[in-house]
């Protein structure tokens, strides 16, 4: 008897684990958010609190957990400037000083809410562990830990929708738990080849009173690339890529 | 003057749709993003200056003492810069010329330039293939780059500027890996040097051999450099750069120069030319404060340049030869003195140990695209330095602007006390199109 209540109290521990893995969650996110490797078409948007608005066009090519590149193709005072991204090494390179330099993630090379890691961002499962889920009506609320000390939010909240499994919003915290910004995914939209997300991630943080950054997509599809395209030597290159 | 009444229209001009655009809504059409096979941009820029001079500096004297000036000169300076490309599936063509106007006491000077011109084929994504006038930009270092050997100089006081390049073959090959080293890549160059090719390069006639092994070895950036040949002396380097934390990058170089030459002045006055092996360095790092202010910092050792009493040498030659013109309206020596500024003594640094730092902060006060700067650079031989606070804007769609001061602080004969200028007020005004 002792050994059957035993049992049935460990099957009622380990239950809510078995029901809701946090790990095979996020990793369901990352996917829905975009394939392993792609190319894409995004424009960032920075608003001012008078309205003002300074948009940037980027081209962005992906490949693996760990590799991703962003060339930028308007306004013409950007043009050609990109940025690499391996694992924790960022590289930002412009045309007129002529080699690239190494940057890092809490920088921002558009200004803005959005920094570096913003950007260029890998997948979420890559960088963060799940330290517990929980259930908020249609959503799913996951509370995210950094893997290492490089990367550049310590903590993440997630919240996905249970059907779609897709992110609405997450809010990116200090290791003390302060808010820097918070990202809301509106307007899911079908880009074909079976990739359905959304086409506006809006932004803002307590950090940037009245500022409001936007990414919008424009075009997400799956692409294969050689390893070479993400190296520095070929940062000069990336628009022999579109 | 006239082509800075229509390098003003082009500007105003070219304001009125930027500023308009701040009006629309956000939207977002793949079509906007269409790749055209040829490409044409540029920048121009209007930069007015006010120097306060210095009347009792070497470098006042060797410039005006034959054409004395007031207390301040005013310059203005334009800038046009234009570059065109045409893709094709393995191949791409791009020019980019510059174009330097200036208005200054001496009346207007114009010089244009290809800074780049050349062709490159692309048979695979491991390998390209370079033709053409080019600048490569060798090493990791912000203000200084002692293994740039196939580079001009860069100016410190503006490490960012475009630059010309020099006419090379070159190539490069690039492997990615796994496992601690996940990139190599092989960059080689051949660089002629002949009348009309290259000829500021070096000693003519030669055709030189210049190379970059680039590892990506452990997250950190490591460059082997060389160049051989005869147009100057042989030298070797290696730099290496890495981020420590998310927030904190590190960097060097290192050169080594066989035989280096240069021409100095002795107690009395004589020219005479000194060949030794140099070593060259520098480490620097770039931080990032929790409020967003960058620090780039960087000590540079110099082996090539001039000891503290090869300067003082020179200083008092200027001092002398000021005297005889003064005294007696003999102007050779004077004139010999400054050709000596074009061998070494008078370009940017000319000496042995420099301190560089650059303070940086992104947005005070939630003003979007504002960015306050002060940079100094201490020659820390002679204590002197120059210290340049700065305000720049880029709010405004592809404007540029930048408020910026300098102030050389300085004794008597250190480097910087003895510049032409006690300060510096430049307004820079870019748009790019």
């Amino acid at each position: 008897m002792f050994k059957i209540i035993m049992m049935l109290l460990s099957m009622l521990i380990a239950l809510p684990g078995y029901a809701l893995d946090g790990t095979a969650l996020l990793k369901q996110v990352d996917r829905n958010l975009s394939p392993e490797s792609y190319e894409s078409y995004r424009k960032l948007i920075n608003i001012e609190p008078d309205g003002r608005k300074k948009e940037f066009t980027l081209f962005t090519v992906k490949k693996g957990v760990d590799k991703v590149a962003s060339l930028f193709l308007a306004p013409a005072s950007e043009k050609g400037r990109s940025t690499l991204r391996l694992g924790e090494n960022m590289w930002f390179y412009i045309p007129n000083v002529g080699k690239p330099i190494r940057i890092t993630s809490l920088q921002s090379v558009v200004g803005g809410v959005f920094n570096n890691a913003d950007i260029l961002q890998l997948d979420y499962a890559e960088e963060y562990n799940v330290e517990k889920v929980e259930e908020k009506g249609n959503e799913y609320l996951l509370y995210l830990k950094a893997k290492t000390k490089t990367v550049a939010y310590d903590r993440l909240k997630i919240w996905a929708d249970k059907g779609k499994m897709l992110p609405t919003k997450i809010e990116c915290l200090t290791e003390a738990t302060m808010l820097i910004k918070t990202l809301y995914f509106k307007d899911v939209k079908d880009f074909g080849g079976g990739i359905v997300r959304p086409a506006v991630i809006e932004t803002d943080s307590p950090l940037y009173k009245g500022f409001k950054s936007v990414m919008l997509f424009a075009g997400i599809k799956k692409r294969t690339f050689k390893d070479e395209v993400f190296t520095l030597t070929y940062m000069p290159n990336l628009e022999s890529l579109r | 003057m006239k082509s800075f009444v229509q390098l003003a229209i082009l500007m105003l001009v070219s304001l009125l749709p930027a500023l308009g655009a701040a009006e629309d809504s956000y939207t977002f059409d793949l079509s906007e993003t269409e790749k055209k096979p040829y490409h044409f941009g540029g920048y121009v820029e209007f930069k007015p200056v006010l120097f306060g001079l210095d009347h009792d500096a070497a470098f006042y004297k060797l410039r005006f003492s034959q054409d004395p000036k007031g207390q301040t000169l005013s310059e203005l300076n334009g800038k046009v810069q234009l570059e065109g490309s045409y893709t094709g599936d393995k191949y791409l063509l791009f020019a980019k010329t510059n174009t330097d106007l200036k208005h200054s006491y001496a009346g207007d000077t114009e010089r244009t330039a290809f800074f780049e011109a050349y062709g490159s084929l692309k048979p695979s994504s491991s390998l390209k293939i370079d033709l053409g006038k080019k600048t490569m930009k060798w090493g990791k270092g912000y203000a200084w780059n002692p293994v740039a050997f196939v580079d001009r100089p860069k100016d410190p006081d503006e490490p960012e500027l475009a630059q010309e390049g020099f006419i090379v073959a070159t190539a490069d090959y690039i492997k990615s890996l796994e496992g601690p080293l996940k990139t190599f890549s092989f960059t080689p160059l051949l660089l002629p040097v002949y009348e009309h090719v290259n000829d500021d390069f070096g000693n003519v006639d030669k055709l030189n051999l210049a190379g970059r092994f680039y590892f990506l070895l452990y997250d950190t950036d490591i460059d082997l450099l060389f160049l051989t040949g005869g147009s100057r002396p042989d030298r070797y380097g290696v730099d290496f750069s890495r981020n420590i934390t998310t927030n904190f990058e590190i960097h060097g170089e290192y050169a080594y120069t066989r035989n280096s030459r240069k021409r100095v002045l002795d107690a009395n006055g004589a020219i005479r030319q000194v060949e030794a092996n140099s070593s060259s360095y520098l480490l620097g790092l770039r931080y990032l404060t929790s409020f967003d202010l960058t620090m780039i910092a960087e000590y540079y050792y110099n082996g090539a340049g001039f000891s503290g009493e090869e300067m003082e040498n020179f200083f008092s030659s200027v001092d002398r030869a000021a005297n005889v013109f003064q005294t007696t309206g003999n102007d050779a020596a004077l004139n010999n003195v400054r050709q000596l500024t074009e061998g070494g003594y008078g370009r940017p640094n000319p000496m042995q140990d420099y301190l560089y730092l650059r303070l940086s902060q992104k947005e005070p006060f939630g003003i979007l695209y504002f960015t306050p700067a002060v940079t100094g650079i201490m020659n820390l031989q002679d204590r002197s330095f120059s210290l340049t606070p700065e305000l720049a804007y880029t709010g405004i769609t592809n404007w540029d602007l930048r408020l910026r001061t300098g102030f050389l602080v300085g004794g008597h004969h250190t480097e910087f006390g003895e510049k032409q200028n006690d300060y510096r007020v430049e307004l820079r005004i870019g748009y790019y199109f």
